[in-house]
């Protein structure tokens, strides 16, 4: 259990490691990615994609991309 | 579904559903059927490249690896560790060492644990399109207590690398590349991921993988349907390998084969296996389990199945490496070369 909350509070900090966030791009545009803190994920501003973060883990498949449309859909998404 | 028809839109890249004519569409993995969910609309648009076909549908892999990392969380598979082992020694014998290296798909499980410090590796991303994979990997490590490389995480996919230009100093891949549809398009994108002198190793399974039990296939389709279409994966040949590397702009390619016979009791313990890799294309007939057993089995009644594996090494150009010299710049002749080493006529 101990363990348990070890990796809780890792991920609750800085939801991804600093070596993935220097070396993390976008995998489609190759653009460098934002950390979104409202919706935690990363966000890729050239073609407007946020991609998930489950558990600390970032999934940058493309399919997991959740387009953004407009400001307003950025909360939503 | 719009996400992704628009996402691929506004990239510009687009893949053509595959055609109907080449047969290639291995109708057990319902591939059709997947592919219409991601038709990236307008037939009127050309593809981009033609190396880009779809022959693998990459969403099916990825519960297919969903579903190895669940079956293959109990026990080590020694196929898989003898791959990752061959591979890992290969650190060895560079005097370089690689302080950041990156693991992209296959066996991440066996590379991860067979490390043991070769190569001077101190930080290890891995890679998987497989959520499910990954997170077995990261409670494995967990578990063993050995946190003596940082390791990260991520899913991603090995056709669209999510890495940077010049990041990393080494890259893995053990039985992950023979899935992908683009396999020079990810073999450039991981060159271009390296740093100069960096180096690419990678384990892909090769032509003569299981050939017997593509005959099985065959013989048990003819008999029954009386046509044949395949239903082995297109695997790489040998000679393709040196193509392949050289085609990614990789400096010093190194191209190696070895055959690996694996017995089972059974043919059905190979679909095991197979789908404990994550490996498999269909579920098997009864009528095909009985013509493999018939037609190969061996003296002490157990099956044997051929996996061929290509090595593949691959450098990103540097200065310090050794380039072929310009045509017509040579300033010894063989025959001075002759008379330097004795000639034995």
């Amino acid at each position: 259990m101990v363990r348990l909350n070890r990796v809780l509070l890792k991920d609750a900090g800085n939801a991804i490691d600093k070596t993935l966030s220097e070396i993390l791009v976008c995998p489609l545009s190759k653009q460098p990615l934002r950390f979104c803190e409202k919706t935690k994920s990363l966000v890729s501003d050239t073609i407007g994609v946020s991609f998930p973060i489950k558990n600390g883990i970032p999934c940058l498949v493309p399919k997991d991309g959740k387009i953004l449309e407009e400001e307003a859909d950025a909360s939503k998404a | 579904m719009r996400r992704i028809n628009s996402l691929y839109g506004r990239i510009g890249l687009l893949r053509r559903a595959p055609e109907k004519s080449t047969k290639q569409s291995h109708t057990l993995l319902a591939s059709l059927s997947f592919s219409t969910e991601g038709s990236y609309g307008g037939d009127g648009e050309l593809q981009q490249n033609s190396s880009k076909v779809k022959i693998f549908d990459r969403d099916l892999k990825r519960i297919h690896r969903d579903r190895a990392a669940w079956l293959s969380r109990q026990k080590n598979d020694s196929f898989v560790d003898a791959v990752a082992e061959n591979l890992l020694d290969r650190l060895e014998d560079c005097k370089k060492s690689f302080p950041t290296a990156f693991c992209l798909g296959g066996s991440l499980g066996a590379v991860k644990r067979l490390l043991r410090g070769r190569g001077g590796i101190e930080k290890l991303i891995m890679m998987d399109t497989s959520y499910d994979m990954i997170k077995s990997c990261r409670d494995a490590q967990e578990d063993s207590l050995d946190n003596s490389i940082e390791t990260s995480y991520l899913v991603g996919d090995e056709e669209f690398l999510p890495i940077k230009e010049s990041s990393v100093d080494l890259i893995i891949s053990s039985l992950g590349l023979h899935w992908t549809n683009d396999l020079p398009g990810s073999m450039i994108q991981c060159k271009l991921a390296l740093k100069p002198d960096g180096l690419f190793l990678a384990a892909i399974l090769g032509g003569e993988t299981l050939k017997e039990l593509r005959i099985a296939c065959t013989l048990a389709h003819m008999e029954r349907e009386g046509g044949i279409s395949p239903r082995l994966s297109p695997l790489a040949q040998v000679r393709d390998a040196g193509n392949l590397l050289t085609r990614a702009g990789f400096s010093l390619p190194g191209v190696d084969v070895d055959e690996y016979v694996v017995k089972y009791k059974s043919a059905m313990d190979l679909i095991e296996h197979l789908r404990a890799m994550g490996e498999t294309n269909a579920l098997l007939e009864r009528n095909k389990a009985a013509i493999y057993d018939s037609m190969f089995a061996t003296e002490d009644g157990t099956i044997p199945a051929t996996f061929q594996v290509i090595y593949m090494t691959g450098w990103r150009e540097h200065s310090s490496h050794p380039q072929a010299k310009r045509r017509g710049s040579a300033t010894v002749s063989f025959t001075d070369l002759q008379k330097q080493f004795g000639g034995q006529s």
